[in-house]
This record gives C-alpha cells, sequence and structure tokens, in this order.
C-alpha cells in the first residue's frame, strides 16, 4: 500500500458559541494515500469544507488527531501551521482569492517568495508552472483583466507551484461554465496522474465526482459510505 | 504512485523535525522586499485617499521645517545681537561688576594674556571701559554707557559695521565722540557739535567734561543707539584719572569652543569673573533655548494631529483588505509578517510623505533665502533682540530630526492596525463574503 498522506483519527469539530453546540464534524477517520484524489461529497452543511480546513491546518479539530506527511498537527502554534500551509498544502479556493495588485506571475511567484527562494529560481518555476498548467500567456495580467477561469487556473498554479504534498480544493469549480470545469479538471487529472500531487476537492459537482479516484460521502458531520 | 518531492512519511519525529528544520532558508524570515512590493503597489491601489494622506504629511512636515528655520531664523539673530552688542562671546569681568558698573570695578591687563587664547578659535578681542555717565546737550540730558574703545579692536562689534554720519573714531587717543541716531535725536545735536559729559573718576570724584561730536552710528536697534556713546580708550583713561579696563571682549571664530575659551580665559585672569553671553544677556539665552524646545512642540502639535489620519488610513486599508490578509495567513504568511507589511506599509506612506515635504520645504525656503525685509515691525521686534532683515536659517539636523521623528510616529500610528490584522483569523476571513 502507498504511503499515506494525510491520517485523521475520531477527529471532531464542535462549534459550541451557538445555543446548540454545531457538529460540524463528528470522530471522522479519514486516511488519504500519496497519489489520490478523493472527492468529498455530501449535502450542504455536511462538513466537506469543515474536513478541508482541518486537514489542511486552516481549522484545528476539538477533538481526535491529524497526522499530515507524518507530523501531528494538532495543537501546533499559528507560526507553524503557517509553516505547514505554506510548505506541505496547496490551497484553491472557490473565489479565486488572488492578490489584485499584483499579476498572475507574481500572484504564483510570491508564495515563492514567502518560502525564502532565490529570485531566479522563483521566476524559473512560476513560469514553467503557468506554462505547465498552459496559460502562459497570462503572466503579466492582472486578476482583474482575466476570466473565472483564468483566474482559477492561476490559484491553481499558485496552489502547486511550491510542489505541496496536499493539493486542497474547496468546490473549484462553483464559479465555472461547464466547458471551463472540464478544462480545470483536465487540469488536475493531469497534475495527479503525471506528477503525482495527492488532490482532495470537496464539490457538489457531480462531473467532479467523475474524475476522481475515490468518493466520500459526509453526512451531518460523519462520514457515511466511501469508495470509488 | 509516489510524489516527485519531499521525504517518506514515517516515523513522525524525524518527520516533525524535517518539517521544522527543512525550509530554513525561508523560516523566521520576514520577506522584506516582497512586503515593500505589496506596500508600493497598495499605495497606487487607494490613489485619492493615500494621496490626500500624503499632501497633509507633506504639508505638515514642509509647515513644520519652514517654522524651523524661521525659529533658527530668529534663535540666530538674537544671538547674533546678543554677541554684537558689545558682548562678544565671552568676556572677562572684576566680580560685582554687572550689579554695579563703575571704573572702580576696572583691571589692569596683565601683559601678554591673550597668549592663553587659541588663534584658530578666536575672530578677535577688545578691551574697554565701559561706565554710567550722563550726557547734555543745551537742551537734553540723558543717562548712558560710555565706552572707551580702541576702534581698530572693534572689528568683532556692530561698531565696526554700522552706518555713520560724519566720522569714526580715529584710534584710542581719539577724544571725540561717536553717537547713536535715537540719542542725536533725543539731545537735538549734529556732528561736530558739543556735549557735556558728566561721570565719576577712579578717585571717586565727579568728572565733567565737553566732548566734540565725531559722528553718528546707524544700529539695527534704537535701543542701541540710544545707550552707547563711544570714545577713544585713552581719552577715558585719562579723563578717569586710570590705566585700566572694565571689560575684555572675546568674539569666538568657532562657537563650539566657548568653554575651552573660557577655561583658558579663567587662568589668565584668575581673579575676574568670566562669564559666556548666556549668562550676560540672560534674557537672549532663555529665548535661543524655547526656540530649541518649540520646535518639538510645533512638531507634536502638526504631526500628532496627523498620525490620527494615519492610524485611520491603515486601519480602513485593514479592513478592507480582511478576505487578501486572510487569504494570504491562509497561503502561509506567517503572523509578524502581516504586522510587518501594516508597519511596512506605514512606513512608506510616512516616508513618501516627509519626502515630498522636505523637497517642498527646499523650494519654498529658496524664495525665502536672502531674507525677510521686517523693518516695519522695527521697534517691537527690537525688544526681542530681533534685527529688522530676517533671514532663516536652515539646520541639516533640524531636517534630520523632523524626518526621524515623523518614521518614528509612522511606526507608532502602525501599532493598532497592526493589532487588527495580526487578529484576522484566515478562515474567518476566508468565509467573509
Ligand atoms: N464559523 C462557524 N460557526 C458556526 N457553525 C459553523 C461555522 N462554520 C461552519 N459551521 C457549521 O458547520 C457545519 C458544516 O459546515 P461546512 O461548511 O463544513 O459544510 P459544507 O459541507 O462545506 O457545506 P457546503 O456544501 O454548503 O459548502 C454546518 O452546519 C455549518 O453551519
Ligand atoms: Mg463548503
Amino acid at each position: 500500500m502507498a504511503e499515506e498522506v494525510v491520517t485523521c483519527r475520531r477527529v471532531s469539530r464542535t462549534y459550541a458559541e451557538e445555543a446548540v453546540p454545531v457538529h460540524a464534524l463528528c470522530r471522522v477517520d479519514f486516511e488519504l494515500a500519496a497519489g489520490e484524489w478523493v472527492s468529498l461529497a455530501g449535502p450542504s452543511g455536511s462538513g466537506k469544507s469543515t474536513l478541508l480546513h482541518v486537514i489542511g491546518g486552516l481549522d484545528q479539530p476539538t477533538e481526535g488527531s491529524i497526522v499530515v506527511d507524518g507530523v501531528e498537527i494538532t495543537g501546533l502554534a499559528a507560526a507553524d501551521l503557517s509553516d505547514l500551509r505554506l510548505h506541505k498544502i496547496g490551497f484553491v479556493f472557490q473565489a479565486y482569492n488572488l492578490i489584485p495588485v499584483l499579476s498572475a506571475l507574481e500572484n504564483v511567484e510570491f508564495i515563492l517568495q514567502l518560502q525564502g527562494v532565490g529570485r531566479a529560481e522563483r521566476r524559473q518555476r512560476s513560469l514553467e508552472t503557468l506554462d505547465s498548467l498552459g496559460i502562459p500567456e497570462l503572466a503579466d495580467r492582472r486578476p482583474g483583466e482575466m476570466s473565472g477561469g483564468q483566474q482559477q487556473r492561476v490559484a491553481i498554479a499558485r496552489a502547486i507551484v511550491t510542489n505541496p504534498v496536499l493539493l486542497l480544493a474547496d468546490e473549484p469549480s462553483a464559479n465555472l461554465d461547464t466547458a471551463t470545469t472540464e478544462e480545470l479538471l483536465d487540469v488536475l487529472r493531469n497534475l495527479n496522474r503525471s506528477r503525482g500531487v495527492t488532490i482532495v476537492t470537496a464539490t457538489h459537482d457531480p462531473m467532479v465526482m467523475g474524475y476522481t479516484s475515490r468518493q466520500v460521502n459526509l453526512r451531518d458531520g460523519r462520514v457515511v459510505t466511501t469508495g470509488s | 504512485m509516489t510524489r516527485e518531492t519531499g521525504p517518506p512519511g514515517g516515523d513522525p519525529e524525524n518527520s516533525r523535525s524535517e518539517f521544522s528544520n527543512a525550509p530554513a532558508r525561508g523560516r523566521n524570515r520576514i520577506p522584506v522586499r516582497l512586503l515593500l512590493q505589496f506596500s508600493w503597489r497598495n499605495l497606487w491601489r487607494h490613489r485619492r485617499r493615500n494621496g490626500i494622506l500624503l499632501s497633509a504629511i507633506a504639508v505638515a512636515v514642509a509647515g513644520v521645517l519652514l517654522l524651523n528655520t524661521l525659529l533658527r531664523g530668529m534663535q540666530y539673530d538674537m544671538m547674533n545681537t546678543a554677541i554684537d552688542n558689545l558682548t562678544g562671546h565671552v568676556k572677562v569681568l572684576a566680580p560685582g561688576y554687572l550689579d554695579d558698573p563703575g571704573i572702580e570695578r576696572g583691571f589692569d591687563t596683565p601683559p601678554d594674556w591673550q597668549q592663553v587664547l587659541d588663534p584658530d578659535a578666536v575672530e578677535g578681542w577688545a578691551a574697554r571701559i565701559r561706565v554710567p555717565a550722563v550726557i547734555m546737550s543745551e537742551r537734553e540730558t540723558r543717562g548712558i554707557q560710555l565706552v572707551g574703545i580702541d576702534p581698530e579692536q572693534e572689528s568683532i562689534s556692530f561698531l565696526h559695521t554700522a552706518a555713520i554720519e560724519g566720522e569714526r573714531l580715529t584710534g584710542r587717543g581719539d577724544r571725540r565722540l561717536v553717537i547713536g541716531q535715537r540719542l542725536a535725536d533725543d539731545l537735538a545735536t549734529l556732528p561736530g557739535r558739543r556735549l557735556v559729559l558728566v561721570t565719576q573718576g577712579a578717585d571717586g570724584r565727579t568728572r565733567e567734561a565737553g566732548f566734540r561730536i565725531a559722528g553718528i552710528y546707524r544700529a539695527e536697534m534704537s535701543l542701541v543707539e540710544s545707550a552707547f556713546v563711544f570714545t577713544g580708550r585713552d581719552a577715558l583713561q585719562d579723563l578717569l584719572g586710570t590705566g585700566d579696563v572694565t571689560e575684555i571682549s572675546v568674539r569666538l571664530a568657532d562657537a563650539p569652543r566657548e568653554a575651552e575659551t573660557m577655561a583658558a580665559l579663567a587662568t589668565a585672569f584668575e581673579d575676574l569673573d568670566v562669564l559666556s553671553w548666556r549668562q550676560l544677556e540672560p534674557q537672549a539665552a532663555t529665548m535661543v533655548a524655547f526656540a530649541d524646545t518649540s520646535i518639538y512642540i510645533y512638531f507634536l502639535i502638526v504631526m500628532g494631529a496627523l498620525v490620527f489620519g494615519l492610524v485611520n488610513t491603515l486601519v480602513t486599508a485593514v479592513m478592507e483588505r480582511i478576505r487578501e490578509l486572510g487569504m494570504l495567513r491562509a497561503l502561509g504568511m506567517r503572523p509578524r509578517s502581516v504586522v510587518a507589511q501594516v508597519v511596512t506599509e506605514s512606513s512608506l506612506i510616512m516616508a513618501t510623505g516627509v519626502a515630498i515635504g522636505i523637497a517642498v520645504a527646499g523650494g519654498v525656503f529658496s524664495l525665502v533665502a536672502d531674507g525677510i525685509d521686517l523693518t516695519a515691525f522695527d521697534d517691537s521686534l527690537a525688544s526681542f533682540g530681533m534685527r529688522p532683515i530676517f533671514v532663516p536659517v536652515v539646520e541639516a539636523t533640524d531636517v534630520v530630526l523632523v524626518a526621524v521623528m515623523s518614521l518614528a510616529l509612522g511606526l507608532v500610528a502602525s501599532f493598532y492596525p497592526a493589532r487588527r490584522a495580526v487578529k484576522i483569523k484566515p478562515l474567518e476571513a476566508l468565509q467573509r463574503r
């Protein structure tokens, strides 16, 4: 069996601030092997985003253990979680979240800059990544000058330029039309197959589910079924 | 299938230390260039808002700097006037002379005393007799200070450059008078006419003698014109029956060497007082010291008000970028880098504003550098020790001081906005719509 990139054991995330505590995740067990592409499915409010967030170190579970690439990440300090996200995780959000004052190339490059990668290497890796996603011509455009699909590709470039252990994508196709979604999914499949990037997507979109190697269904914060 | 990069999983301890150490080249370091780049672009993102703020900072900085040059000009003026008016930087006097001036407080000058002075530090010196006297024309009587001088030594005082109607004194034996325009008006007299002087001789007896007026001088302050009457030192010594002088005034070429010169003079004149212009003209000295302090006061008032504008702009900038900052955090920017980002932005705005302000001040200053004519206010200004042509003065240290204090304020102003920014939780920020 391939090595495990993510191991969740009895992970719960409870929002206690509300009058009635909300169990966004309830004792979830979840494993992810290297090279998999898993899609999280389930109705709205079932905990898909929450699971992505705790795996990616954006949110802390109230209970349980999460090991990412061999490191127990529950209880890590904010700065260490920042480093985890910077070096091991790539995020793609529904809203593309590019920085409006930076060009596409700079949006990709600044992640490497945060990592402390030198200027020449940074530039080269960023250009290569844009190239591999088929958008070298967008390098000098700012987000305001790009379509949604183009922005989403730049966001993916930003997420994978660091060669992350894990690519997490929350509703990546929600704002895209069918044709663009198909292109996006081809890009992700290509990354998954040829570069071996491990991917988790959370989505309602049946098109996405058709591409993935495994599907995990959630309901009310619990894993109900899992299968290919 | 295996990943391309990164170590295999397995032993958590190993992996953990790998996780902390591997990215060492980027860890714990704040990406300064990146932050500068963001800040610079953000400055241009809200041109109008930042433009207004920058103008306000620039105007304030320029205002403070120009006010500074006026204050410095005033300060120099008061100092120079005080020094010019027979005071010099340093003066040797008999103890008690200041409270009760008179020839009985005269002293002998030891031969070669001036050898204690460093010729590089000293511009010149003058030995004088200065006694209170009463002067009379046919019509009027006035109390004055009668000063016996060696005209050749007076290059150190205002007399040297003063305009004279009639003639100057020709030497220390010249037995004529040079009086001020104001006194001449009061006494209704003219060059060539005679005046009678009454004063006390060295033996304590009253002396009375007639003198002819050689010339009438103009001073920048009418107060001076009515106070000082000059004659040759030898002639005055004859009249008073003494060989003494009452003061030696030293003007320095190099003002900071005052203390050293005073110490040297003290060795040459052991029983006498060696006083600086600050002790001799305490009022002017207080004004000069006040000008030093008021620079800070003006700075704090003007720039202090601006800090609120800066804080407001920064907080607004943080609030409208919550999503963006949250996203940067989500992608792995450390909290301290977020703080650094706000601080950088604040500093950049301040630095740009200060640079523009200095340029504006420089431009305005070049228009008034030759001096501002204040003749219309002559008399009232004179009582403050100021001259009718007012020359503003730039001191490099003031410019540096204002710049440094402004940047420090910029740092202070970014404190609260930075706190706001660092409290942003990446997840909450991303979920905001
Ligand atoms: N900040 C929060 N405070 C309180 N409850 C929250 C918060 N965030 C999420 N929840 C709750 O947690 C549960 C799981 O939410 P989550 O966003 O993970 O669902 P989801 O499966 O991603 O839904 P969707 O398909 O609509 O994106 C929901 O009931 C939601 O209301
Ligand atoms: Mg969701």
